[in-house]
């Protein structure tokens, strides 16, 4: 089960089964330790807020950066995923992927949750041309 | 009456398109769709499943069926003939498309 955990040098907070060894923040070592989700909520809600779609875009492709992946050079395509996912954000609570449907089980539903795990999807996984469902991710050429 | 009779014997295909209105696939797929409407005797009922709660429900009534025929999971576009539980998923060429639906007939 996986719970909430927080560093005691920096505060850093983390949500898992097993604590990072090092933290990624202060690189302390064995630095976590296990809290309740109560002080995980009350510690965390004061950060709380939505992401502009430019910084969201900011953190997808930072984060795609450091992958074999890249946000996809169509805008266009780009623009439209970005209206259905913060339009499902508002509507639906978060942002769910727009080329696909929820179940409503939550736990189910946060794997559809934009960026999901794609690179497991079959339209990416061994691909060349690989990209996710949506088309959000391709893989980048070499 | 006359025009009853034959409408009849027209027989059309009952198809179900699940597309999302924020989906490249689904957009891509949408004159396929109005093409096939054209040349052959092929009706989609189109259903909207973001943006939509009634539709969406139906599409999720069908998971059992749907799901294992798409990766597990409900994706959009989704093609279903409800009459033979047939299913066909995500973008496909002209042809593909075709093919699937008249097979429902
Ligand atoms: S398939 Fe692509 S757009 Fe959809 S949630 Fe995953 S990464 Fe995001």
């Amino acid at each position: 089960m996986k719970k909430y955990w927080r560093c005691y040098v920096c505060g850093d907070l983390h949500f898992g089964v097993k604590a990072p060894e090092v933290c990624p923040t202060c690189l302390v070592k064995n630095a976590y330790v296990e809290i309740s989700s109560d002080e995980a909520e009350r510690t965390t809600r004061p950060t709380r807020r939505t992401m502009s779609r430019t910084e969201f875009r900011t953190a997808i492709e930072s984060f795609a950066e450091k992958n074999e992946f890249q946000v996809n050079p169509d805008t266009a395509k780009v623009e439209m995923l970005f209206d259905g996912m913060f339009a499902n954000e508002q509507n639906h609570g978060l942002k769910y992927c727009p080329c696909r449907l929820r179940t409503k089980d939550f736990a189910e539903d946060l794997k559809l949750v934009c960026p999901c795990n794609f690179i497991i999807h079959e339209s990416y996984k061994g691909k060349e041309d690989g990209e996710c469902w949506c088309g959000l991710f391709v893989r980048r050429k070499k | 009456m006359l025009v009853r009779a034959f409408r009849k014997e027209e027989k059309v295909s009952k198809l179900i398109m699940f597309h999302a209105r924020e989906c490249p696939h689904c957009k891509t797929m949408m004159p396929h769709v109005d093409r096939l409407e054209k040349e052959e005797k092929v009706k989609f009922e189109r259903l909207e499943v973001w943006h939509d709660e009634k539709n969406a429900d139906m599409m999720r009534s069908y998971r059992p069926v749907i799901a294992p025929k798409c990766g597990g999971q409900l994706r959009t576009p989704t093609f279903f003939c409800p009459e033979t539980s047939d299913v066909l998923c995500g973008e496909v060429p002209y042809d593909k498309l075709k093919d699937w639906a008249l097979k429902q007939g």
